[in-house]
């Protein structure tokens, strides 16, 4: 699947986007986590997996905005990843 | 009285030049607070939801409030408070920094203002009393060269706000400016100029105690340590501005005059691109730790500036953007209004309901014509500053069904066709269609809602962001804040007890939050409001986004929220 990066944690990440396999959200986080840290440190884990900081969201193919670690991800999914506070 | 309050508000008439003092009971303070809540309250007890607002007895209130002055992070602000003259109805706006607190140490909780001015004058408060001095020598300048001329004047120490030349000739929506910031919305730059005051100068020494000083050090020290955590992280590293692409991407970034969602040339406007042949700095209101404001080549940016000249107008040339943001803070024009008006009129004339074919989408040049117009009045400029509701009367064709409009106040930079909570918090705000007043869009970039599909469930959390926008813009602190807050309602009544002293609870403020929210909607109801007026155009309730079918909101759909709406609220 396609991950891409919005504001800070596009900053945080040092880049706009990147292919990854994930089967869940927390599994992607988890990897994302080992092969970025430098936005690691905004994922936490607890016992459902790796979750997103509260400053942070996710959205899955521009329809569902989701938090829970064991949300199902597809092969061909866009997870895009954005500051929580959208607004200004 | 109660700690951190002076207890009493200045009323000033500007006809005689001269002001009293008037107590404040210690019971509306507690209800109220201070600034929106303060000023909808003083609006209502001086009767003005029936005044023209443009008249001279319509007052126009600055209202402070308990924690203006205090070691707390952003509380350095101030509310405008008056009937709009672009709505007819409440409007409260804004603003930052030093003048909130100099205004304070007058001595007063506010400062109201009525009558007319002989002569174009700025109206002086400081320790002798109250006077006017003749402003004529600065008619038609800028609102930073007025602000740098009378502290050259008066010295240093005053703080000034004050109109540009949208307000002296009463644009309906024309700010007040304070050090580069404004109160933005609704058109009180236009009642001011109607008072014939092109500026305020305040200068004071009086400085109300605290009730628990410790505490309240050490709750400011926590919050401002949280305020530089990630929850802010967007405001200081970015800005407001970052949200452009991201809107973009989620085909919710006004486009054309919301015939589109998506913009082909969001990207040339996104803090990345204007920074790579621009200066970037970055600075602060007074008492803030967050530092949001990010100023490209010397242009403070904001995301509803450049959405408003930018893709509404579909401009993508970026230095064209920043000149028009510019000189609309030179001439004291609200942007969202001025963009959202002008969109318009672009669209009018691709319908050749308007004959003015020098104003196409995607002109810059035109963009900057039509703004400076409308800041002078002149020709097409003189339509276009009455706003896009009052602009569509006079055009016709039925073109009020696509003026981006609710109550008369242009809708911010948020597409409410994909963004249905929000179109929501727009159809009920009370002051229109508004962002700061209703944070809606939060719930909608959630996992709590269906953007796309809102259904009833939606209707509670709005009301949420607009009560907890209420107590926010009444104790005042600022939005940017919110995520930092664990517990909202049980930290601000901690704060507000260690200013006030006051045994002040979390239920208490959130009967608080409503009850100024009511009273906003009391004053709508002594206005003339009317059910009809809680909806939004025809466009958005009979057309799909074309970039996005799913993204279609239909009028059952809005009236069941809003009838939910009313229902929830008890109205």
């Amino acid at each position: 699947m396609h991950v891409e990066f919005f504001g800070v944690p596009r900053e945080r990440a040092g880049l706009s986007g990147l292919e990854m396999n994930a089967e869940t959200l927390g599994q992607l986080l988890t990897t994302l986590a080992a092969q970025i840290p430098s936005f690691g440190k905004f994922i936490g884990t607890d016992e459902q997996g790796s979750h997103l900081h509260p400053a942070f969201v996710a959205n899955l193919n521009g329809d569902r905005f989701v938090r829970d670690p064991r949300t199902p991800l597809a092969e061909n999914d866009c997870v895009m990843i954005l500051s929580a506070d959208a607004g200004g | 009285m109660p700690f951190g309050y002076h207890g009493r508000y200045l009323r000033i008439d500007v006809s005689r030049g001269s002001g009293e003092y008037v107590p404040l009971d210690d019971t509306v303070l507690r209800q109220f607070i201070g600034g929106s809540g303060l000023g909808v309250w003083l609006l209502l007890a001086e009767g003005a939801a029936n005044a023209d607002p443009l008249a001279p007895e319509a007052p126009i209130a600055f209202t402070f409030s308990p924690l203006v002055g205090s070691p707390l992070t952003t509380s350095a602000k101030f509310a405008v408070v008056s009937k709009s003259p672009l709505t007819e109805r409440i409007n409260d706006s804004l603003a930052s920094s030093g003048f909130a607190i100099a205004g304070k140490s007058c001595g007063c909780d506010a400062i109201v203002i009525v009558g007319r001015a002989a002569e174009l004058s700025v109206l002086i408060v400081d320790e002798t009393g109250v006077r006017l001095e003749s402003a004529t020598e600065h008619r038609s300048a800028t609102c930073r060269e007025t602000e740098a001329a009378l502290r050259s004047r008066l010295g240093a120490n005053y703080r000034i706000a004050s109109i540009g030349p949208a307000g002296e000739n009463m644009v309906r929506y024309a700010t007040v400016s304070h050090d580069g910031r404004h109160a933005g919305r609704g058109g009180s730059g236009a009642v001011l100029g109607a008072r014939n005051v092109k500026a305020i100068a305040v200068r004071g020494t009086r400085r109300p105690e605290w009730a628990h000083p410790l505490e309240l050090t050490a709750l400011s020290k926590s919050l401002s340590q949280r305020s530089l955590g990630p929850a802010t992280a967007k405001y200081r590293e970015l800005g407001t501005a970052t949200n452009l692409v991201t809107f973009n991407r989620f085909g919710a970034l006004p486009t054309r005059n919301f015939q589109s969602g998506t913009f082909d040339e969001a990207a040339s406007l996104s803090p990345e691109e204007l920074s790579v042949t621009r200066s970037r700095t970055r600075a602060s209101c007074v008492t803030c730790t967050i530092g949001c404001e990010h100023i490209y080549g010397g242009v403070r940016v904001e995301y509803e500036s450049l959405f408003a000249l930018g893709s509404l107008c579909g401009v993508g040339d970026a230095g064209m953007v920043l000149r028009a943001s510019q000189r609309c803070d030179e001439l004291g024009l609200d942007t969202i209004s001025t963009g959202g008006t002008i969109a318009f009129a672009m669209e009018c004339v691709e319908r050749k309901w308007l004959d003015e074919p020098w104003l196409k989408f995607g002109d810059g040049e035109a963009m900057l014509r039509a703004i400076d117009s409308i800041g002078s009045r002149e020709g097409l400029g003189n339509l276009l500053a009455e706003g896009s509701r009052r602009a569509a009367r006079t055009i016709g064709h039925n073109s009020i069904s696509i003026a981006p409009q609710v109550k008369g106040l242009e809708i911010p930079g948020y597409e409410p066709r994909a963004l249905q909570t929000m179109a929501l918090g727009f159809a009920v705000g009370p002051r229109g269609a508004d962002h700061n007043r209703s944070g809606a869009y939060e719930v909608d970039f959630s996992d709590k809602v269906d953007r796309r599909h809102v259904t009833l469930d939606a209707v509670r959390h709005a009301i949420d962001t607009e009560d907890k926008a209420a107590l926010m813009d009444s104790l005042i602190v600022c939005r940017f804040l919110r995520g930092v807050f664990e517990d909202f309602y049980a930290e601000t009544a901690e704060m507000l007890h260690s200013v006030t002293g006051w045994d002040v609870s979390a239920g208490e403020l959130r009967e608080t939050a409503r009850r100024i929210v009511a009273a906003k909607r009391q004053f709508n109801l002594l206005a003339g409001w009317t059910p009809a007026e809680d909806t939004l155009p025809e466009r958005f309730l009979n057309t799909p986004l074309p970039n996005d079918p799913a993204a279609s909101l239909s009028r059952d759909r809005l009236d069941g929220l809003v009838a939910e709406y009313h229902r929830q609220r008890g109205w």
